[in-house]
């Protein structure tokens, strides 16, 4: 009864979060409404604003951004789930069951990682829809897939921060502060060439993941937007290697360090 | 029988606060074995560790053979664990977190569903299946816990304070479903500060107490730690007791009368009272009523350690 293989056991760690979803109900709405604001007024106000003074059409590059926005919110979202089941003892739980510990942290990065993609993947279509991009099959695939990568580096560097922390009041200041930070420090919703101007930003913003994957997401549906920032190649294999190396250190933890206790 | 569980010299520190502290315990197969100690002596820390949840600081634990340290995964392959706190979600319902856990610890989905609600129904808590978790009573939410053991059926199964929060029947109905463990010849570890409990329950008790070991045995063997553990009751018919008797009966143990009653502290209580009682024909003294009552637990628990058990 007892032999089964780590795969199986992955897939039933996975499902532990896809199994909370429905209880993020709250959450979602907060998403929802944010994004039917952003698309229905601001992106509009904004693109009008930016095309009377420079000519440029902000109103794609807006969109975009908002869905990256969108699931690195949903994915540092997952820092706060994971801080309430600290608080509840889940985690306790979680270390007592007959998995392997790296099984048990790979299948609850990707469960969260999963979820995230979930959350925004709806919104991502009507943005597509929105910009007329739904037909481009192929570039939804690849952007899909480096969601998910891009998601499992978020998720990593929250579950390790929350590990750190193991507290639920630091982990909310924390987050609370770079959520917003980050998003303003990278290309979400300026153009790499503008942010160059200021150059301190400017090299907050190269090594900001945000913007990698932000900018990878408008070469892949706005190809012509390769002009204004780095090398696609050298983005996609940053946000590669942040969600690998990550990821391993994250096992690392979970399997020499972690264990219960000292949650403040 | 080998020993199920072998505590080897173990320590658990958190930071300079020392939780448990060079502990050495065998727990036999097959037995239900009690860690009896107050809030916050060590219990949950040397049961977390058994179940891989905490790490030891020095020394190490072996499970069937396995140790907690270098084989932590097979451990948790032998041990399951009901939480002192139910582990569960305010929102989570009692129905989809047991079938994710029959999942996890190796049931198929249609297994799943069936052991769940075998164990639901055994519980008596079917009819909570679907409520969300604060919806939920204490003694309720203890059985939750419990429940996630009893699907898991694995050789080794710890329960932390398993019927505290439950009410007096429920908690006859969980000793008989525990003492059935031992019958399937599961050992069965349960930290509790019920004396009752410990006594009705367990074949023998570990008294544990600021991160201590201070005593271990079964209950007639802890008892039999107290000096004059056995308290000799005597009535006697016209109340007159002449001095040489009280000598007589000072060579069983401590002796102390009050209006007409004979109270002999003595060790192994069963074993002296025929002596007495020869001892009182020899004075053609009748003995109206004679009783042996042992001390409880928790004077035991008192004297081992200079503490009560519970404040209240």
């Amino acid at each position: 009864m007892y032999k089964k293989s780590d795969l199986r056991d992955l897939s039933n760690i996975i499902k532990w979060d896809l199994m909370k979803l429905k209880n993020q109900k709250i959450f979602l709405a907060m998403r929802l409404s944010w994004f039917i604001v952003q698309i229905t007024v601001f992106a509009r106000v904004i693109s009008l604003i930016v095309r009377g003074f420079t000519g440029f059409d902000y109103f794609e590059f807006y969109l975009l951004g908002i869905y990256s926005s969108l699931l690195y919110t949903s994915s540092i979202s997952r820092g706060y789930v994971l801080a309430d089941e600290f608080d509840s003892g889940i985690v306790e739980y979680h270390l007592s069951l007959p998995v392997k510990r790296s099984v048990l942290v790979i299948g609850r990065i990707l469960g969260s990682a999963i979820s995230a993609l979930l959350f925004t993947l709806p919104m991502m279509f009507v943005i597509l829809i929105i910009l007329k991009l739904i037909t481009m099959v192929l570039e939804i695939i690849v952007s899909i897939i480096t969601a998910f990568l891009f998601s499992i580096g978020v998720v990593s560097f929250v579950v390790l921060v929350v590990l750190r922390f193991k507290s639920g009041d630091a982990t909310d200041i924390f987050f609370g502060t770079i959520d917003a930070l980050l998003i303003r420090l990278s290309s979400v919703f300026y153009p790499l060439p503008i942010i160059a101007r200021i150059a301190p930003y400017y090299y907050v913003a190269l090594v900001n993941p945000i913007t990698h994957f932000s900018d990878f997401i408008r070469i892949i549906f706005i190809p012509e937007y390769v002009l204004y920032t780095l090398n696609p190649i050298g983005m996609v294999m940053y946000i590669l290697a942040l969600a690998i190396g990550l990821l391993v250190l994250l096992i690392d933890y979970y399997e020499k360090k972690l264990e219960a206790g000292s949650w403040k | 029988m080998g020993n199920a569980v072998e505590i080897m010299g173990f320590t658990k520190s958190f930071g300079k606060f020392v939780a448990v502290e060079d502990l050495n315990l065998s727990i036999r197969e097959g037995e239900i074995f009690g860690l009896l100690g107050p809030n916050g002596s060590g219990k949950s820390t040397t049961l977390l560790t058994i179940a891989t949840v905490y790490k030891p600081t020095r020394g190490d634990i072996y499970v069937l053979g396995h140790s907690v340290t270098r084989e932590d995964y097979i451990v948790r392959k032998l041990v399951s664990i009901a939480f002192q706190d139910p582990k569960a979600m305010w929102i989570d319902k009692p129905i989809e977190l047991l079938t994710w856990h029959a999942r996890v610890v190796g049931y198929s989905s249609s297994e799943a569903k069936k052991v769940v609600k075998e164990v639901l129904e055994l519980l008596g808590l079917w009819e909570h299946r679907n409520k969300y978790f604060y919806q939920l009573s204490g003694g309720t939410r203890k059985k939750i816990e419990l429940a996630k053991v009893l699907i898991q059926k694995t050789p080794v199964m710890i329960l932390d304070e398993p019927t505290a929060q439950v009410d007096v029947l429920s908690k006859h109905a969980l000793w008989d479903v525990i003492r059935s463990l031992k019958k399937d010849g599961r050992t069965v570890i349960i930290a509790t500060n019920d004396m009752f409990e410990a006594e009705r329950v367990c074949d023998r008790v570990g008294i544990i107490f600021k991160g201590k070991l201070r005593a271990i045995g079964t209950i007639g063997e802890l008892k039999d730690l107290i000096p004059s553990g056995d308290v000799i009751e005597i009535h006697v018919k016209d109340r007159v007791i002449n001095e040489r008797v009280v000598e007589n009966l000072e060579e069983f143990g401590l002796v102390k009368i009050s209006e007409g009653v004979i109270k002999v502290y003595v060790n192994k209580g069963e074993e002296k009272v025929i002596d007495i009682i020869d001892m009182f024909r020899k004075h053609d003294i009748i003995i109206d009523k004679l009783m042996i009552k042992e001390p409880s637990l928790d004077d035991v628990f008192t004297y081992i350690t200079g503490a009560k058990l519970r404040e209240d």
